[in-house]
């Protein structure tokens, strides 16, 4: 599976985003490079169904706000991921009707996995309700910290910019929702790689 | 375990309709927000405030939800007297206000179904010598459409740049400089203010108060009023440091001085906004200012009615004492 299509800030982002400051239409610039990525992951945090209205308001948000845009305090990919997550909170509900979804059903099956992921799939499957569910009773703000790691694969540090919380912060979140999915699934478990589990 | 997380989320199909329809929002709302000469000016503002080190904001942290607390707005008020107190008095040959402003044309002009509002941007100064001899400067920016239906419809009436009648143009115009006769360029409530009464002024919250609340007084004086006077002390006259501490720490009492909490004014600088509503011959009007507590001065001011549209806003470029002479305002950098 492919987790990043970007695996760091474009060269000159921040130009640009000082640049439509001028003129406003240049910010089309940042929008085509980060639409997929960022409606992506709202995509897999609310379903396909609920990821438009966000989607937009993470890019208007953006646009309206760019004025307040610091280029030495986060990129403008991680400065987007933390609008979008903060979005994303207010649609709780929709979040964990969406994990509970996908616990019954998997993601959607238009879309097919990578061949050689296959088998590994295969033998996850069986975890997906607890997996889900284990998400479902995270708190909101450790979740949050989980999948910026997951799925939008930011760093410890780019996580406490794109939140605005403070580095350690970012740790100790992390370590506790890897504490409860494992927890919940059980120490025995063959799928769980103990190093990375220590990694948080 | 991380890996286990990704395949239950799976990979969502990418959605290029969904892509066309955002980009189109993103494209009204970046037309909406065109206002060219003012933007311009703005952005050149921004570079220059970079360069002089003003710092801007970092990533907001998103909290709509949280009202900033009455006590911050008070100790913020506070905290920005104990600056003011340590300011230069009289620091220079002559103090100088200088800013951008946008003011909306006050007639709705155009014909039949393409009716829209102008709105002018200008550089405009002050100067005063120590002898209290007064200056004003001025450079127009050129009007343009007050907002994007504005635009619209001054479009469809043939995109005019002047009007018969009316003293406006869209095109930017040459700075100008004018001694004001009589030496009085300030004002307070509508009531003229010479040097030597600012000079004089209280230097205690209390006794301050109370001597603006007197000044206003024939017009009616409602709180917001008296807000309006006090902050005017602020930024628009050169008000020695100890009467401006006591403008602030007076400010900080008025229960009707409301603060927003952190926000950046037009050209992205940072500060502490407060807001108050006064009555003005128009009517209710609410104006909010944005303080940079760091040095506490006052960034900028937006006047609106009703919260629906910026009647006025004005971003302080420079505000104190200078050993410049006065000359004719120059176009900010950045305007063509």
């Amino acid at each position: 599976m492919t987790t990043v299509s970007w695996a760091g800030p474009l060269a000159g982002d921040a130009e640009v985003v000082r640049g439509s400051l001028v003129e406003s239409e240049r910010f089309s610039v940042i929008f085509d490079a980060y639409f997929g990525e960022i409606h992506r992951y709202v995509a897999q945090r609310l379903g396909a169904d609920s990821a438009e209205d966000v989607v937009a308001e993470t890019f208007l948000t953006a646009f309206r706000k760019r004025t307040r845009y610091d280029p030495s305090r986060a990129s403008v990919r991680v400065w987007l991921y933390g609008i979008a997550t903060n979005l994303i909170r207010r649609h709780h509900r929709t979040e964990l009707r969406t994990l509970r979804a996908l616990g019954r059903h998997g993601p959607d099956p238009d879309v097919p996995g990578h061949e050689d992921e296959v088998s590994a799939q295969v033998s996850a499957q069986s975890l997906r309700p607890s997996i889900a569910a284990a998400l479902a009773g995270l708190h909101q703000r450790d979740r949050d910290v989980l999948l910026l790691v997951a799925l939008a694969d930011l760093s410890h540090e780019e996580i406490a910019s794109a939140l605005g919380i403070p580095y350690g912060t970012v740790g100790s979140r992390l370590s506790r929702a890897r504490r409860k999915l494992r927890a919940v699934l059980g120490e025995s478990n063959p799928m769980l790689d103990p190093e990375e589990a220590g990694r948080g | 375990m991380d890996e286990l997380v990704r395949e239950l989320y799976g990979e969502p199909a990418p959605d290029p309709a969904l892509k066309t329809r955002v980009g189109a929002l993103l494209e009204a709302e970046a037309r909406r927000r065109l206002r060219r000469p003012w933007s311009m000016a703005v952005a050149g503002l921004a570079a220059a405030a970079v360069v002089a080190g003003v710092v801007l904001a970092g990533v907001a942290a998103e909290s709509p939800d949280e009202a900033p607390g009455v006590e911050s707005g008070r100790s913020i008020l506070l905290a920005a007297a104990i600056t003011a107190e340590s300011g230069t008095a009289d620091a220079g040959a002559y103090w100088r206000v200088r800013k951008l402003v946008r003011e909306r044309y006050p007639e709705m002009l155009g014909s039949g179904q393409n009716r829209y509002w102008m709105a002018e941007s200008r550089v405009a100064e002050q100067w005063m010598s120590r002898s209290g001899k007064v200056w004003a400067g001025s450079a127009e920016l050129g009007a343009t459409p007050a907002g994007r239906a504005d635009e619209e419809a001054w479009r469809r009436d043939g995109s005019p740049v002047r009007w018969p009648g009316h003293r406006l143009s869209t095109s930017a115009g040459k700075g100008t400089l004018e001694a004001v006769p009589g030496g009085v360029a300030f004002s307070m409530a509508g009531k003229s203010m010479t040097f030597a009464r600012i000079r004089a002024l209280a230097t205690d919250p209390v006794g301050l108060r109370a001597e603006v609340e007197e000044i206003v007084s024939s017009t009616g004086a409602d709180d917001g009023l008296v807000a309006d006077a006090l902050s005017g002390l602020l930024w628009s006259k050169p008000s020695p440091p100890d009467v401006r501490a006591a403008a602030y720490r007076a400010l900080a009492e008025l229960p009707e001085v409301r603060y927003l909490g952190q926000r950046a004014d037009e050209s992205g600088r940072v500060g502490a906004a407060f807001t108050f509503t006064l009555r003005e011959p128009i009517g209710l009007v609410r104006r909010t200012l944005i303080i940079d507590t760091g040095s506490s001065q006052v960034l900028s001011s937006v006047t609106d009615a009703a919260g629906v549209r910026d009647d006025q806003v004005e971003l302080v470029l420079e505000a104190g004492w200078t050993n410049e002479k006065p000359t004719a305002p120059d176009l900010p950098p950045g305007t063509p």
